[in-house]
């Protein structure tokens, strides 16, 4: 392209990443967003009704609750039920179905669940009621993590006897690897690079895989996209910030260090997907007694989901929400049968709410 | 849940910072930024501050697109 002879006004620029992507003519593309918050934007947005035939998005599994597997949720009831313990949550997983109860129902058969808004608020509550037992359920991916270390901090230095963590904390760099032949271009999830940096990206790209770290708005993101277009045309693996009025290529540094502090990396399960070696974060010895698995020495769970469901398929990008025999039949926001049903982020409940805006 | 919302810092004391969201006020963690001070703008996740907020996003995209064009 030739270089334009006036700079784009600001105003202007969404119009220029929506123009270019409407005139994308350059061959066939799978643009994976792994953020669950993304894929909502893109839906509310109504970004999907602007791209070119052979520009497809798929929907990724970057929402920590619909990769929670659900022998998590199994504990997590067990805790509450079988050992009383008061459960902290972020209101998501509530209602995500375990092997026979979710949270939700072991509310009426006697669980104390309480939902907060952040970890620090759950270590809190511990504090101010301590003659209760407080387990906070520790899920989420880079971005999250660090608030729950927070928490342990907090927890260490009051001195708060009564709070732990039950973790299924996740990181994404093992993901991606094994997404990768789900599509050719990652939206990257801008706040987990906020707090990770660029250098796995920037890997990723130099074995071939292409992405752009994508902010939320809707400037942000039709420029992504724009640029991602516009790339993938030049036929050369790319990495773009296209976020780097909150992403730096280091991330957060302090951060990085709190994660370090706590945790370690594990093997872990994601719903859908297996277990992916190394992409887990458990707790260090040093801290066990913050560890909920060993403090109430939790059996294994049955970790069973319905067979009907396909949000398997759906986080791996292999199938649509809308390809599930159950979407909006048996599963529906009000009666979810998967977890990603469930989430404010999950695909099949944006798929959902934004009914009729399908590609 | 990689939500984050954006804020401006009112106050900060002791790792911890009032910040306003569209009038909506709330107190956050600010011990993961150093030197945040009044007026700044922040990136809120689960009760964290995690990023100062460096330009307007029509002002960076406009950059972005200049630069591929």
């Amino acid at each position: 392209m030739s270089k334009p002879a006036e700079r784009i006004n600001m105003g202007d620029a969404k119009k220029q990443a929506i123009s270019m992507i409407r005139s994308y003519d350059g061959p066939p593309v799978r643009i994976m967003e792994v953020c669950g918050t993304h894929t909502h934007e893109l839906f509310r947005l109504g970004v999907r009704g602007i791209l070119p035939e052979q520009v497809t998005l798929i929907s990724g599994p970057g929402c920590p609750v619909c990769v929670t597997p659900p022998d998590f949720i199994d504990a997590a009831v067990w805790l509450a039920l079988e050992k009383q313990v008061t459960i902290t949550t972020f209101g998501d997983l509530v209602r995500v179905p375990g092997s026979r109860d979710s949270l939700a129902s072991a509310r009426g058969k006697g669980a104390k669940v309480e939902v907060v808004y952040s970890p620090q608020d759950a270590c809190t509550y511990a504090k101010e009621h301590p003659e209760e037992d407080v387990v906070f359920l520790s899920v989420g991916f880079e971005t999250t993590t660090p608030s729950s270390c927070l928490a342990l901090e907090q927890a260490e230095r009051e001195k708060i006897s009564n709070f732990s963590l039950l973790t299924a904390n996740k990181t994404m760099p093992e993901a991606y690897k094994m997404l990768q032949g789900s599509a050719d271009i990652f939206l990257y999830p801008g706040h987990v690079n906020a707090i990770a940096g660029n250098a796995v990206c920037q890997q990723l790209c130099r074995q071939g895989i292409s992405g752009v770290v994508t902010g939320f708005t809707a400037a942000e993101i039709v420029t992504a996209i724009a640029i991602a277009l516009s790339k993938f045309k030049e036929g050369k693996p790319f990495f773009v910030n296209a976020y780097p009025r909150v992403v730096k290529d280091e991330g957060s540094p302090a951060a990085q260090a709190l994660t370090d502090k706590y945790l370690e990396p594990c093997d872990t399960i994601w719903r859908g997907l297996g277990e992916i070696p190394g992409s887990g974060l458990r707790l260090k010895e040093e801290y066990a007694s913050f560890d909920a698995y060993r403090r109430y020495a939790i059996p294994k769970m049955e970790g069973k989901t319905s067979p009907l469901c396909r949000c398997g398929e759906v986080l791996q990008g292999k199938c649509r929400p809308v390809d599930c025999k159950v979407f909006g039949k048996g599963c529906t926001p009000e009666h979810p049968i998967g977890a990603c049903m469930v989430s404010g982020e999950g695909a099949c409940s944006a798929y959902y709410q934004y009914g009729g805006v399908i590609k | 849940m990689c939500v984050g919302l954006p804020a401006r810092v009112v106050n900060v004391k002791d790792g911890r910072a009032v910040v306003d969201a569209s009038g909506a006020q709330k107190e956050i963690s600010a011990q993961l930024l150093e030197d945040l001070e009044p007026g700044d703008y922040v990136m809120i996740h689960a009760g964290t501050a995690i990023a100062k907020i460096g330009s307007d996003d029509e002002e960076e995209t406009a950059g972005l697109l200049d630069a591929l064009l």
